[in-house]
């Protein structure tokens, strides 16, 4: 792997965050106005099935906020043409995959450390502690599914015409096992807190998924970003 | 098999966007050290057919191989050696021109130490730590050309490089399509003013080699 390529790639992506902040903070306020609608809808209640909703809402969250990022990473590109420039450098379009994979996945991360106090401040601050290490390690291992699977159709719908249309149309069934993971496991780190062999599974399942669409995104990027 | 004396080599190139061919059976023979103007209306598949020989996209039908190498099967041998300036500039008008050039010299394995030098030689040399969305037009095609010369490339193509640019940016330009030991191709619609420089034209009507 072309090392200084990927850091380059990855390093431009945070840079024109940090100086733009066009995607975290509109995702960051995607996702805490989405938790106030909810907070006042649910009534934030801690029963079983409320728990449930509760987490549901925070990876449904999580996943449109995804997807802003990863149109907005896309079409900034698309919009100046780099995109040519990208793909005529003699480095393996996969690399590039990876690289906006990573990209997405600090985004994600970075709203989340927002978004999980927040989600808890909204839903779940009357009832004891989850299990912090299992709840990280599901939130990472989500993130890195939602990162390669979106930046894989990303690139594929950016590459169409109705690129704001394809992105969600391509990106959600894919999500949806993910998603399901994901609340499976969240659910699982709040009281009451489920057995390790539970907890272990739902993260197996994460992590299955994860290698799967890191495969595919590997394998297929080269085949999808082409107009 | 194509000899080491051709550069490009395009026998029979379609490409196509869904049902339109933007190009529609292109042969073309470009030997090293030519200087090809490529000529003909908008929508004739001038941008289209230099995006396919930069390798961006890939030939629907026929054989083209640049230096020998054939595309798209061993794109990533022939890509070291093309430099690309496109329409736009293809820099992030977030980064400064000195980011930018930092980011295709990672791409292309050029020691970081080649940037300063690529700057200067297009006269951006005071400039490179300014974003490129506060250049003009000019400038950043002086960037763009900075860019797509930084690998030090033997196959050079060119969209339309004259756009934007003012007398110095046009004279900059000549200088460095004067040096020699490269290929070069170029789409315009201004044949004249590459007088003394290119060695033929190439005409292109919808997609084809006007005869």
């Amino acid at each position: 792997m072309n090392r200084r390529a990927f850091v380059a790639l990855v390093r431009k992506d945070l840079v024109l965050e940090l100086r733009g902040s066009e995607v975290v903070l509109a995702m960051v306020t995607f996702v805490v106005a989405s938790f106030v609608l909810f907070r006042f809808g649910l009534g934030g209640g801690r029963t079983a099935g409320g728990t449930r909703a509760a987490t549901g809402l925070l990876w449904v969250a999580i996943v449109f906020t995804a997807m802003l990022a990863l149109a907005r990473t896309f079409a900034r590109e698309r919009e100046h043409a780099i995109w040519d420039g990208l793909l005529a450098a003699p480095v393996d379009r996969a690399l590039i995959w990876l690289a906006r994979s990573c990209s997405t996945f600090v985004f994600l991360v970075a709203v989340q450390v927002v978004a999980l106090p927040a989600f808890w401040l909204f839903f779940l601050q009357d009832g004891p502690a989850p299990d912090y290490g299992v709840l990280i390690a599901a939130a990472l291992l989500a993130d890195i599914g939602i990162a390669a699977l979106g930046s894989l159709v990303a690139g594929l719908a950016s590459a169409g015409r109705a690129r704001e249309v394809l992105l969600p149309v391509l990106f959600l069934p894919f999500a949806i096992p993910l998603v399901l993971g994901a609340v499976s496991a969240t659910t699982g780190t709040i009281s009451p807190q489920t057995s390790g062999l539970h907890t272990l599974e739902r993260l197996g399942y994460l992590a299955l998924y994860d290698t799967v669409f890191v495969l595919f995104g590997w394998g297929l990027f080269e085949f999808v970003v082409e107009d | 098999m194509p000899s080491l004396e051709t550069a490009v080599l395009c026998d029979g190139l379609v490409r196509r966007f869904g049902e339109r061919a933007a190009l529609a059976g292109v042969d073309l023979h470009v030997a090293e050290g030519e200087f090809v103007l490529v000529t003909g209306p908008n929508g004739a598949g001038k941008t289209t057919l230099l995006r396919v020989l930069a390798t961006v996209l890939r030939p629907s039908e026929g054989a083209v191989s640049v230096r020998g190498h054939e595309l798209p099967r061993a794109a990533d041998r022939a890509r070291p050696g093309i430099g690309y300036v496109a329409h736009g500039p293809l820099t992030y008008p977030g980064l400064t021109a000195r980011e930018n050039l930092e980011l295709y010299a990672a791409l292309y394995g050029v020691s970081a130490d080649q940037i300063g030098p690529a700057l200067d030689r297009v006269g951006l040399d005071d400039r490179g730590r300014d974003p490129v969305s506060e250049f003009s037009r000019g400038m950043s095609q002086r960037l763009a050309l900075a860019r797509a010369c930084l690998h030090g490339p033997s196959l050079l193509l060119l969209d339309e490089p004259t756009a934007g640019l003012d007398a110095d940016g046009r004279e900059l330009l000549r200088e460095v399509l004067a040096e020699p030991g490269r290929t070069v191709i170029v789409s315009t619609h201004e044949p004249a003013w590459f007088e003394g420089l290119a060695t033929s034209e190439m005409p292109i009507r919808a997609g084809r080699v006007a005869a």
